[in-house]
Formats: structure tokens, C-alpha cells, sequence
């Protein structure tokens, strides 16, 4: 019995001591993100092949989680962040506003495509484009028998009980995403949504319902179809709506030398350039997203063509869907979640 | 003698200054926060008449009475007889089937969430599939996505809890009573309701309120079960408003959790009273051989009735994860072509599942160890010595695990995070603390109880031949309850180690959880993944339980 304790504790010790000696001492930068695991697993090796002096690591949330996590940080005085890389643009707005992001003016900003917006003053950039769309599953249902637009998802109640959509309480672009209907149909559509009976829950559980048949439809992001149909041969079938994709063209700041973790925002601004450049925007498509530069390297596998889905897209309102913020999750809650 | 008392004295008041510090003084706050305006400290109800106009949250609230309520009543009807089965009678594969309900205890109950999720979604459930092809049903008998799935979800996973502290009990109960019962001529079930059941009560109550307030605090299920049925539990709706990040949604947040925290003490308070009023359990001084009661012809009858009990709540849901571990899509059956290891490969290769895993293994071996440490000493306070003061701890350490442990995250945020001085917030020991304060509860009555067991005469003896204090504790008292010590340990650190209610809130960019990480590939990344994560844990549980039994010669299995 003694043993056993003498046992554990040295297993413990040893991991105290392997997390406390595990770091180096490079200088550090912490980047928030709302993307993939996948993606970010490549990426890093990447990155600490591109940047060796530096100790760049990343930290995965929803961009729901981590504006409450941010919310909580700035309460401290601190952030526990150098970079952020969430989804939602207008979140962008609301940091700059309230003078927590470092301006940097990239050699890249010229290369970025026409359509998308970015901060004359630099404070931040479109770094990938994301795009909400609609999923079927050819080998459960025909494509025939389905809406092919946003407005049909929530109007046509042939799907009524068999469509999913994210939450915009956790997911930044399910909450561009209702910004953009509600512009387009008013409230209105949320009561829809409600009548057809969504279920609102996150990527993963809505693609298991995909692909058992549980869902006819679903809202959600093009990449996540697009892994699956090329990691593993699934037959899920991206849908690009009539009334347009919405496009969500996410941001990449950095956080200021006042407020960030570690202090070092001309790191930051080298990791803005790189991923900015071809080179980086190699590895936003390779993560199945599309690339936000003009002539981009590539398209993600299966997609297509990423400056016809730009010009296609449903328009959305930065500002105002900052200003929306809480109303639309609140509404979202009262009228759909209820 | 007088150093015998100090000593008695500054134990109790570093654990109790230890509680009150890290939970009487955040629930007071939480409690502050909510009834007082944070600008004019002017005292209002506004807080909670803002919620309540709400209908949301009052579903919310209903729910989780609802659900938590009928999770406690099933739990126990069905812990109370398999404890009684597995520890006072001849039913075959005893041992077995000990093993395999409290290994329930050891797997994250949210794992069992997804499973049930596939078994018995009202569309295309395998089982319901299943069951409506074998008996020719025009639909599927059940759905899942509803009040009665989210109560046999919890019920399912929740009744170990019951079932751990309902066998303690009856493994201690004094055996003459019964006998008496049986001597007079009194039925096996007559005794058994008669006798054992009646002075079980206290026991029973102590379970029920653990499984209710286990069922009322829970994330993980209610989230995975509840969403799709636009479902909400309070602790959902907490974890929403803490997400929609704004000042308001905090205060709200806050708010609700003391209605939580509110109905939980009420119902600590109800049962302590119960407890308090008929509390006639009989501890002999020595040693307890409970007698075993033979089931006679019924004997298979039972086995049999255990064995599909186990085979439904156990190994059906356990092999729906296992199997979804290892297939392409989910949509088509498992099958060579559909079959892959690429999911558990992920497990072992990723960096961030790996880093989570050892985050979590360092918190939960910190918190149990602590734990069992607090344990011990508070084990000796209460059995051997007559110190007044030593109900003052134990009723804190009672209060804390009743606590929804929600309440106790939220709590430990808003007052460990530098304001009043200790920032503790974004480092590991801010979930050690929590989790401690959670699930000590269990690992002191383990020990207890099982000092309760050892005559003090064996210690006198010790003394008397000239030992010291120390000495005959580590010599006599030690080696005696160390199988229980070694339980105490895992009953702390297994739920620590995939805790995920607190852990969603305290988490930060270092200090993530497996619990957590788990979770997060469940809803966002891949289920496949996840339960490849979540059939791992289970099999370090069964090796690690293998070991133990190893190393102890069998004196010690889960």
C-alpha cells in the first residue's frame, strides 16, 4: 500500500515537473481561434518550422466561449491572448472600438480580394473565408424534395422536425448568420425557424443526424462538409443556396501591447504577413476554408470557386450586426429557443 | 495531553478556514450579487423578477426539478435492491456485477448521453429500430429528446452514486437485528422491509439527495439530450448566460444559480433533518460480517434479472460508444469497408487530447490526494475524538458537495479572480480547489464509515504496549483502512478527472480538461473522436482497477 502511494506521488511530481520545465524560453504568442483542431495541429507544425524563435501556441474555442473568456480576461486588466482569430467581423469592430487592437499596416492588405472589407487603419484583416451553407445527404434523400434556399430551410414545412442549425450564442457565424436573415426577412424568419422546429446544436452533433438520416437539412459550415467528403469519403452534399451564402470573411487581429498576454505585437504582425501571404493562405484552403486574396492559390477540395460565392453572398452589415448583438441572441432565444 | 487538543484544534480550523474561504465566501457573494445592485448596494428582487418574467427560465427551473426529482426516485428504487442483492445475498457473479455498477461511476455521464443519443433517437435510433421491427410497431417506441429521456438518462448514470453509499451502509448495519427478525419467524421479505429497510433510512435519504443534487447540477446531458427537444435545465441556461458575455447576462447567470443553490439547501437541510430526527443506525463495535441471505429457488431468477439490468443500463449503451469509435459513417452499419482506426489514432497522436489528459490527470491525483488527506484527519476527528467543534467542518465539507457544482464554479470565478486578493483564476489550482470541494464529501464517509469499523480497543493496545500517537496510527489504524483510503482516493479523483460542469467555466488556455476536450469533440469536432476519447478512459478505469487488484491481492477492486 505504501508503495502504491510512493507510486503516485512520484507520477505526479514528474508531471508537475515535465509541465513546469516543458516551455522554453521563447518569447511567446498566444493566438485564440475558433478554428478546427485539425487545422490548427498542421498549422502549428508549420509555424514552428517558419518562426523557430518563437513559441507560438493556439487555443481552440467557439467564438461564443471565447468572447466570454475575453470578457472575463478584461475584467483583470489582462488578456490571456496575443492574436485573435475568431469568426465574427463585427467582433473585430467591437475591439477596435473599445481600443484593445494593435494597428499594423500589412504589405499583404493590397493582395486582399476586392469584395471583402478591411480596416483602412489596419487594425484588422480578413484571413479566411467561411461560409454558411446548407448539407443534405444524397444517399438518405433526394436533393429534389429539398429547399435549395436559406428561405425555404425555415419556410417549407416538408422539412418541418428534420432541419439543424448552430447556435449563435457559442458560434460566431451562426450569429452573422441570423444577422444576415433577419435583414433579409425580418423576424419573421426566426418565428419560421421555430414553426419548422430546428434544432440548434453545434457542427458535429448536426452532422451525425446528417448522416444517419435524422436531419433532411441542416445549416452549417461549407469546410465541415468538405473535411468530411475528403477525410472520409462521405457523400454529404454542400447545397449553396439561391438566396446566397452567407459569407462570413473571419478577421485575424492582434491585441495591443497594453492589453495582450505576452507583449510582443511585432511578432504579431510578421504571423499577419504570413498569414496573409500565399504561403499561409495555402494552409486556410488546405483547412477546407476559402482563401481571401485575389487570384487565391486554390479553391478547398470539392468547393468551388471562391470569388463567384463572394459576389453571390448575402449581404451583412458589420456594424449593424454589432450593434444587434445582444437583441438578435436574446430574440433567437425568446422566439426560437423556446 | 494538551498538545493532543491544540493539535485537534488547529486541524479543524485549517479546514474549516479552508472552506469557508473557497465556498462559504463565494456562495455568500453569489447570494450578495444577486439580491444587491452592484452600484448603490440598494437590496432588490429585481434580479430575480427579471428572470422569472421570463418563461424560459421558469421551464428551466421545472425541468430540473422535474428531472433531478424523478431521477432520485428511480435511482434509488433501483439502488436499494441491488445493493441489497449484491451485498446480503447469494446472487451468483456477485463480485462481477459490484464491478460493473461502479464502473458506471467511473465514465463521464455525458458519454452515456451520446450513446443513448444514438440508441434511441425517436427517428432512426438503433434501438428503436431495432425494437419496432422485433414487435412490428407502425413508429418508434421511444424518443429520447424528451423529458422522460433526459430523466433515464440521468437516472442510468447517476445511480451509482446511490448504489456506492447505499452497499457502505448496508455493509456496516449490524446483522442481529435481522436475525432477530428471522428467529422470530419473520420472511427474507419481511425482514427485509421491516428491518433493513427502516434502518437504512438514513442511508437512503443521504443517496437520494446526492443523486438529486448530482441530476439538478448536471451539463453534460441536459445539453446533448435537451437541445434538440428544446429542453432547458437551469444549469444550461446558467452556462447561456454566462456565454452571452455581457454584464447583465452574468448578473443573470448569477440569479439563477442561487434559485439553485437555494432549492439544493433546502433539500440538504430537509434530508439532514430527516436524517437527524431517526438516526438509529447501528454501528457494532467490532468488525461486521453481514449475514448472507439465501434467495433459494429465486436465486437464478435474480441473477438472470441483475444480468439484463446491467445488460440494458451497462453494456448495450457501452458498446454503441466503442463500436461508433471505430466507423467511418455513422449512417451505415459497421462493417469491414465502414471500419477504421483513424479515430484512435487522433487519440494518440493529438497533442491537444494528450496535454488535456495529463492537465487533468495532475488536478484530479492533487484533488484526491488532498482530499483523502482531509479525509483521513476528518474520519479521526469524528470517530475518535470529542472535540465539540468538530461537527463545524463536517457540516461544511456537506455543504459544499451539496452545492450544485455549477454555483461552485461560478462562485470561485467571480471572487478568485483577483478582486479580494487570491487570484487563482486560469491556473489548475482553481479546479483542484473546486473539485475538492465538490467530491470530498464521498471520499470522507469511505473512510469514516470504515474507521467506524475498527474497534478502538486495537489502537488502545498499540498505545498501551507504548507506541506513540503517530505510530499506532500508521501501524495499526493505517493498514487497516487502507483499502477504503485507496477507494476514498478514486471516488474523488474519478469524477474530478472527467469532470466537466465546473471545469467549462474554469478552463483556460492552460489549463483545459479532458472532461472538457472530450466534450468539445462530442459537439464541435467529431463524435467518432470522441468516442474514442471516452472508450479510452474507460479502459484506463478497467486497468487501473485491474492493477489495484494486483497489487492489494485482491483486497481492493473498484
Amino acid at each position: 500500500m505504501k508503495k502504491f502511494f510512493i507510486f503516485i506521488s512520484v507520477v505526479i511530481m514528474i508531471f508537475l515537473c515535465s509541465s513546469a520545465f516543458g516551455a522554453a524560453n521563447k518569447p511567446k504568442i498566444m493566438i485564440y481561434t475558433s478554428m478546427y483542431e485539425d487545422i490548427i495541429e498542421s498549422m502549428t507544425e508549420t509555424l514552428s518550422e517558419k518562426f523557430p524563435d518563437y513559441d507560438i501556441k493556439f487555443f481552440y474555442g467557439g467564438t461564443g466561449t471565447l468572447q466570454a473568456k475575453i470578457a472575463a480576461e478584461r475584467d483583470s486588466g489582462k488578456l490571456g491572448c496575443d492574436m485573435l482569430m475568431v469568426a465574427d467581423p463585427s467582433y473585430a469592430l467591437e475591439l477596435k472600438a473599445d481600443g484593445l487592437l494593435h494597428a499594423y499596416i500589412s504589405s499583404e492588405a493590397k493582395n486582399i480580394l476586392s469584395d471583402l472589407e478591411f480596416d483602412p487603419e489596419g487594425y484588422w484583416y480578413p484571413v479566411r473565408n467561411l461560409n454558411m451553407i446548407l448539407a443534405y445527404n444524397p444517399e438518405k434523400f433526394n436533393k429534389n424534395d429539398l429547399p435549395k434556399s436559406f428561405k425555404g430551410f425555415a419556410y417549407n414545412s416538408s422539412v418541418k422536425n428534420f432541419i439543424s442549425m448552430p447556435n449563435p450564442l457559442t458560434a460566431g457565424t451562426a450569429l452573422v448568420a441570423i444577422s444576415a436573415l433577419k435583414n433579409k426577412y425580418g423576424y419573421e424568419y426566426f418565428n419560421k425557424l421555430a414553426e419548422n422546429n430546428v434544432m440548434v446544436e453545434s457542427g458535429s452533433v448536426a452532422l451525425t443526424k446528417l448522416e444517419t438520416g435524422e436531419c433532411k437539412i441542416i445549416m452549417i459550415l461549407e469546410e465541415s462538409i468538405l473535411k468530411k467528403r475528403e477525410e472520409e469519403d462521405s457523400s454529404l452534399e454542400v447545397i449553396y443556396p439561391e438566396d446566397g451564402v452567407i459569407c462570413v470573411p473571419s478577421p485575424i487581429m492582434t491585441i495591443n501591447d497594453k492589453w495582450s498576454a505576452h507583449g510582443n505585437s511585432k511578432i504579431c504582425e510578421k504571423l499577419t504577413d504570413w498569414f496573409l501571404s500565399e504561403e499561409g493562405q495555402k494552409y486556410i484552403v488546405k483547412g477546407w476554408m476559402h482563401s481571401v486574396r485575389k487570384n487565391p492559390p486554390a479553391i478547398p477540395y470539392d468547393s468551388i470557386n471562391t470569388e463567384n460565392i463572394v459576389k453571390n453572398s448575402m449581404p451583412v452589415d458589420w456594424q449593424k450586426c454589432l450593434n444587434e448583438r445582444s437583441e438578435l441572441r436574446k430574440n433567437f432565444d425568446e422566439i426560437v429557443k423556446n | 495531553m494538551r498538545k493532543f487538543f491544540n493539535l485537534k484544534f488547529i486541524l479543524i480550523f485549517l479546514i474549516v478556514s479552508f472552506l469557508i474561504i473557497f465556498n462559504v465566501f463565494p456562495m455568500s457573494y453569489l447570494i450578495f450579487r444577486s439580491f444587491f445592485d452592484s452600484n448603490n448596494f440598494s437590496f432588490s428582487f429585481d434580479a430575480f423578477k427579471r428572470i422569472y418574467n421570463y418563461s424560459l427560465n421558469w421551464n428551466a427551473l421545472t425541468n430540473t426539478l422535474i428531472t433531478a426529482f424523478f431521477s432520485m426516485v428511480f435511482g434509488l428504487i433501483i439502488a436499494f435492491p441491488l445493493a441489497w442483492l449484491i451485498g446480503r445475498t447469494n446472487l451468483y457473479f456477485k463480485k462481477f456485477f459490484r464491478t460493473l455498477f461502479v464502473m458506471t461511476y467511473m465514465v463521464p455521464p455525458y458519454v452515456g448521453a451520446m450513446a443513448w443519443l444514438r440508441l434511441l433517437n425517436p427517428k432512426v435510433g438503433t434501438l428503436n429500430l431495432f425494437l419496432a421491427k422485433i414487435f412490428n410497431l407502425s413508429e418508434n417506441p421511444f424518443n429520447i429528446y424528451s423529458l422522460s429521456g433526459l430523466i433515464w438518462v440521468l437516472t442510468t448514470f447517476y445511480y451509482p452514486y446511490a448504489f456506492i453509499t447505499i452497499s457502505r451502509a448496508m455493509e456496516k448495519m449490524d446483522p442481529s437485528f435481522e436475525e432477530a427478525s428471522r428467529i422470530s419467524g419473520a420472511s427474507p421479505l419481511k425482514t427485509l422491509l421491516n428491518i433493513t429497510l427502516p434502518i437504512m433510512l438514513p442511508s437512503i435519504v443521504a443517496a437520494g439527495l446526492l443523486v438529486f443534487i448530482s441530476a439538478a447540477s448536471c451539463y453534460g446531458i441536459p445539453s446533448i439530450i435537451g437541445a434538440p427537444g428544446h429542453i432547458d435545465t437551469v444549469t444550461t441556461r446558467i452556462i447561456d448566460y454566462v456565454y452571452v458575455g455581457s454584464a447583465e447576462g452574468l448578473t443573470d447567470a448569477t440569479t439563477l444559480a442561487v434559485s439553485l443553490m437555494i432549492i439544493a439547501n433546502l433539500v440538504l437541510y430537509f434530508s439532514n433533518f430527516v436524517c437527524a430526527k431517526k438516526n438509529y443506525i447501528t454501528v457494532s463495535g467490532k468488525s461486521v460480517r453481514p449475514n448472507i441471505i439465501d434467495l433459494g429457488k429465486w436465486r437464478i431468477f435474480f441473477t438472470v434479472l441483475v444480468f439484463i439490468f446491467a445488460l440494458i443500463v451497462i453494456v448495450i449503451p457501452f458498446a454503441s460508444v466503442i463500436m461508433t469509435s471505430f466507423t467511418k459513417n455513422l449512417g451505415k452499419p459497421l462493417t469491414a469497408s465502414n471500419f477504421t482506426w483513424r479515430y484512435w489514432n487522433i487519440l494518440f497522436t493529438r497533442k491537444g487530447i494528450l496535454e488535456t489528459a495529463v492537465n487533468s490527470l495532475i488536478s484530479a491525483s492533487v484533488a484526491a490526494t488532498a482530499g483523502v488527506i482531509i479525509s483521513c484527519v476528518m474520519a479521526w476527528l469524528l470517530t475518535r475524538t470529542n472535540n465539540k467543534f468538530k461537527s463545524v467542518p463536517d457540516f461544511l465539507i456537506t455543504l459544499g458537495s451539496g452545492t450544485p457544482s455549477i454555483v461552485i464554479a461560478l462562485g470561485l470565478i467571480m471572487t478568485m479572480s483577483g478582486k479580494f486578493g487570491i487570484n487563482i483564476y486560469n491556473t489548475l489550482f482553481i479546479m483542484i480547489v473546486a473539485y475538492i470541494i465538490k467530491y470530498l464529501l464521498m471520499g470522507m464517509r469511505t473512510i469514516t464509515s470504515a474507521m467506524n469499523q475498527i474497534h478502538f480497543s486495537l489502537e488502545e493496545a498499540s498505545l498501551i504496549s507504548g507506541a506513540g500517537w503517530f505510530q499506532s496510527f500508521k501501524n495499526i489504524t493505517l493498514p487497516l483502512i487502507a483499502p477504503s483510503v485507496v477507494a476514498g482516493w478514486f471516488l474523488i479523483f474519478m469524477p474530478s478527472f472527467y469532470e466537466l460542469t465546473m471545469s467549462t467555466l474554469l478552463y483556460s488556455t492552460d489549463t483545459k480538461t479532458i472532461g472538457y476536450e472530450l466534450f468539445t469533440y462530442q459537439t464541435y469536432h467529431s463524435q467518432q473522436t470522441a468516442s474514442a476519447i471516452a472508450t479510452g478512459i474507460l479502459l484506463l478505469v478497467i486497468i487501473i482497477n485491474w492493477i489495484l487488484n494486483k497489487l492489494t491481492k485482491g483486497e481492493f477492486s473498484i
